[in-house]
């Protein structure tokens, strides 16, 4: 595991995950992109797996970052407003939250 | 990939692709064989002594939440290039792991992940409404008690770490460590003491 | 995608059964294990994300239906046939040979 010395981001960071649509390999599930959580840790940085999925093995490495979401912020109707979802999100999915 | 995938053999297919592959020098057969029995020999048994140990130890357990796979080690457990990620059950905060993507398990730890997690049920729903999910397993929590969801979508991977059950303050780590289920280390399950009436949990 | 299902509305119950693992499905998963394995000889032939992404790109019916150790040797054979390091339909053929052979050792 490849220290992530830039990393753009830092725990308690808000961050908003990018609305994006791809065709092709990616590991942000379509239900979490456009929501807005907290940096809850850095995972380390690692090879970006849409780049692993096609053969290409020797590409840069890229923060990971565990990002925690309160579950009403998630879904129309969440179970509790105790609730959260962590998730795990590469850098380049992640834009800042201003707001 | 073909239509007539429901109707072909992959048992055979298995046997022509291994034969394929050994043929061209990429895998021997008995590689294939060592690494079936390596399966087999992961088991929950492992996961339930970290648990059990971490239950005894809290320095150990500050260790494993800090880095999950170095503390797992410490216990002589070769996990390989394992990514663990522990998650503490508290008295107000309850974890369950999930893979909506796929089915990513801590399987050098815990074995082959059961039919029902790879289930695309329990994929689509214990991220959205975990509460009923749990409930479905058995488990109901008072409302005042958080649900924190793991969804593993990349290269961590996650072991619940259960709450030690009240009326299990006579028994060892290894008595402890039996209490520990798989189940419980995904999140579905909470451990029980033993009742008085068994002998055995 | 589907199998990006996070989310998705299903109140089917969870289902519980568990089906005994057949040795060939763990043949399947011991052959992942060694052709992604960094540390063998030659190095790794795939990637699990390139497992991941062959079994997304099979039919929406298929991926629903199919058994998982079935999606991932059809994945395997796909990525692997991709690269060269096998030739998928000779061995789809060998396969009808070994099932015909199997079939008529019954008789």
């Amino acid at each position: 595991m490849s220290t992530a010395a830039h990393a753009r981001f830092v725990p308690g960071d808000r961050v908003r995950v990018a609305q994006r649509e791809v065709t092709g390999h990616v590991r942000t599930p379509g239900y979490i992109r456009g929501k807005r959580g907290v940096v809850e840790r850095i995972c380390g940085a690692f090879r970006n797996p849409e780049q692993l999925a096609y053969g290409v093995w020797d590409g840069p490495v890229v923060p990971l970052y565990r990002i925690r979401f309160a579950q009403a912020d998630v879904w129309p109707a969440a179970e509790s407003a105790l609730d959260t979802l962590d998730v795990e999100i590469y850098e380049h999915w992640l834009e800042r939250d201003d707001a | 990939m073909s239509a007539e995938a429901g109707s072909r053999d992959f048992e055979a297919l298995e046997a022509a692709f291994r034969e394929a592959l050994i043929a061209a020098g990429v895998v021997r057969d008995d590689e294939v064989a060592e690494r079936v029995e390596l399966i087999y020999s992961r088991t929950p048994a492992l996961g339930a002594r970290v648990v059990a140990r971490a239950w005894f130890d809290p320095a150990f357990k500050a260790r494993l939440l800090a880095d999950g796979s170095a503390a797992v080690r410490e216990l002589g457990i070769e996990v390989g290039t394992l990514k663990l990620v522990v998650v503490a059950n508290e008295e107000r905060a309850h974890n369950l792991v999930v893979c909506t993507l796929c089915s990513c398990y801590p399987r050098m730890l815990l074995g082959l992940p059961p039919d029902w997690y790879k289930s695309i049920a329990y994929r689509s729903r214990a991220v959205r409404e975990p509460r009923a999910v749990l409930a479905e397993f058995g488990v109901s929590l008072p409302p005042d008690v958080a649900v924190r969801v793991h969804d593993s979508t990349a290269d961590m991977r996650y072991l619940v770490l259960p709450l030690r059950p009240k009326g299990t303050e006579h028994l060892d780590e290894a008595a402890c460590a039996a209490l520990v289920t798989r189940d419980a280390m995904i999140g579905v399950a909470i451990p029980a003491a033993p009742t008085s009436a068994s002998s055995a949990p | 995608m589907v199998h990006d299902v996070g989310g998705r509305p299903a109140h089917e119950a969870i289902p519980r059964e568990q089906h005994p693992f057949m040795p060939w499905e763990m043949r399947v998963d011991a052959l992942m294990w060694l052709l992604t394995d960094a540390g063998r000889p030659g190095g790794p032939r795939m990637t699990v994300d390139e497992l991941r992404r062959g079994i997304e790109s099979l039919p929406a019916d298929e991926y629903r239906t199919l058994g998982y150790y079935e999606k991932w040797l059809l994945s395997m054979l796909r990525v692997l046939g991709e690269r060269g390091t096998i030739d998928a339909e000779a061995i789809r053929r060998r396969a009808e040979a070994i099932a015909h052979e199997r079939g008529h050792a019954h008789e």
